[in-house]
């Protein structure tokens, strides 16, 4: 899981041009790591899975 | 007109396509201020928008225009659709017509609002994340988020391309049925659009229910409870294993938010000072996300819709559950001076709608009751992909044997 705190914030920002409101870096640092979850799938989800895998899954589910 | 909800942006002098025939002929309808029409004006609820004059016209709109659909203008939204509650500091919050001091709900607020107090039949809304359910569930009407890929989004404010979807806000299940019958279909102009054929939306067919019971007596507000609970009771629902809400909600921020912030990302570099604090603050939050985390929610979207169809609808059509777990906020508790609990509250208004934007199904909201203090309570039907008819006709027959539909705000 990632622990965000407010440098790292500051600077991944920073270096893609946004310019963080004042005070800001604590709260989306805050709001980042309780947004963090353990999802049980990821241990078994397939190297071959990705993002387009899902049109099929919707083919199957109809 | 008469609209102390502050749910119109435009009023058109002369409601358009007035005389017009087809299966919609005289339906009064408006929509949220980010369906283009070519040469009007799209606001998107913002300050950014402000005046700007649309290129092209949405897909839904030519499709209500030919069917003979009046429009009589466009509604209030939160700015740029990226907020549940339906506070606009640009254009004013838009206010429940059952009691204005008490959230819309978003971020199709005008939509929710206009259907509420019977300005107009009907309304388009998007749903990214709950915008058309919020709204329906907070003003007591029904509104369907529809499967990912049923509607064209040409011509449509885009939030989050691989969650967004367009769906109908009216009075009940049937008028969205018949609103959806005529804007659902496939569009070249929108690549994700589905050549899976239309149904027949105004069909009957008998539909098994399910629901999580224990799970809804455990964590909705026992005035949400009682209502949802009712409700499946007269749907005759069995018992199905509750989805992992949170873990499906999480994943559905981590897409939105990529997304959202990368779509925003020219004006969030020259120009932030423009967007409310409320959404300037949930773009920043997207430039964070790592594209690995990014990537791997979309890589496991398939396996959860896999088990959330296996699962938990297993050989049922509807599984049952409510729109929010909590009852109506009200518009201070929710607002720039919300408190320490906003986060909380703002969480609870979403936890049960996200999740479904992530698997990408179709849901239908329905008004199932009224809490004590007057404030509708609104019940969730979800359904697997392209399974709007089963949704639709579940509705149907929940309104049949009830009349919370019919009831309309005393305020």
């Amino acid at each position: 899981m990632n622990s965000w705190n407010i440098e790292a914030i500051e600077a991944i920002l920073s270096s893609q041009g946004i310019r963080l409101a004042p005070g800001r870096a604590a709260k989306i640092a805050a709001a980042l790591n309780a947004g963090a979850v353990a999802d049980p799938l990821r241990a078994v989800l397939e190297l071959e899975a990705d993002p387009t895998s899902y049109l099929l899954a919707m083919e199957r589910c109809k | 007109m008469n609209d102390p909800f502050n749910a119109f942006i435009h009023v058109e002098k002369e409601p358009l396509n007035r005389g017009k025939p087809g299966p919609l002929s005289g339906m009064p309808l408006a929509h949220k201020d980010m369906f283009f029409r070519a040469g009007k004006v799209s606001n998107c609820g913002s300050k950014i928008r402000k005046g700007w004059v649309a290129p092209v016209t949405a897909t839904v709109l030519e499709r209500l225009d030919a069917a003979g659909a009046l429009q009589l203008g466009t509604l209030n939204m939160s700015e740029f659709a990226y907020g549940p509650t339906g506070h606009n500091e640009h254009w004013g919050d838009c206010r429940n017509p059952w009691n204005p001091d008490y959230i819309t709900g978003g971020s199709s607020s005008g939509s929710g609002a206009a259907v509420a107090a019977r300005l107009v039949a009907g309304a388009l809304g998007s749903d990214t994340g709950g915008s058309v359910r919020i709204p329906a569930a907070a003003c007591g009407v029904t509104g369907l988020k529809t499967t990912w890929g049923r509607v064209s989004r040409h011509g449509a404010m885009a939030l989050s391309h691989s969650l967004d979807t367009i769906g109908p806000l009216a009075t009940s299940a049937e008028d969205c049925a018949r609103i959806l019958q005529v804007i659902a279909g496939f569009d070249a102009r929108d690549s994700i659009c589905s050549r899976e054929p239309v149904g027949d939306y105004l069909s009957d067919r008998k539909t098994k229910v399910v629901a999580s019971t224990a799970w809804i007596e455990r964590h909705a507000e026992p005035e949400v409870a009682a209502a949802v609970l009712a409700a499946a009771k007269l749907l005759g629902a069995t018992e199905a294993e509750a989805p992992d809400f949170d873990t499906l909600s999480a994943h559905c921020i981590t897409v939105m938010s990529s997304e959202a912030s990368a779509q925003h990302a020219r004006w969030m570099r020259e120009r932030p000072g423009d967007y409310s604090s409320a959404v300037r603050v949930r773009l920043e939050a997207g430039y964070a996300i790592p594209a690995t985390t990014y990537l791997e929610a979309l890589r496991l979207r398939g396996a959860w819709l896999e088990r959330f169809c296996a699962q938990t609808l297993g050989s049922a059509d509807v599984y049952l559950l409510p729109a929010m777990p909590c009852r109506v906020p009200t518009r201070e508790q929710t607002g720039p001076k919300g408190g320490a609990d906003m986060p909380r509250l703002l969480g609870e208004v979403t936890r049960l709608t996200r999740w479904v934007n992530y698997l990408g199904v179709p849901a239908l909201v329905l008004p199932c009751g009224v809490d004590s203090r007057g404030l509708p309570i609104g019940l969730q039907l979800v359904a697997r992909p392209f399974a709007e008819a089963a949704l639709l006709a579940a509705g149907r027959a929940y309104q049949r044997d009830s009349d919370w539909h019919r009831r309309t705000p005393t305020t």
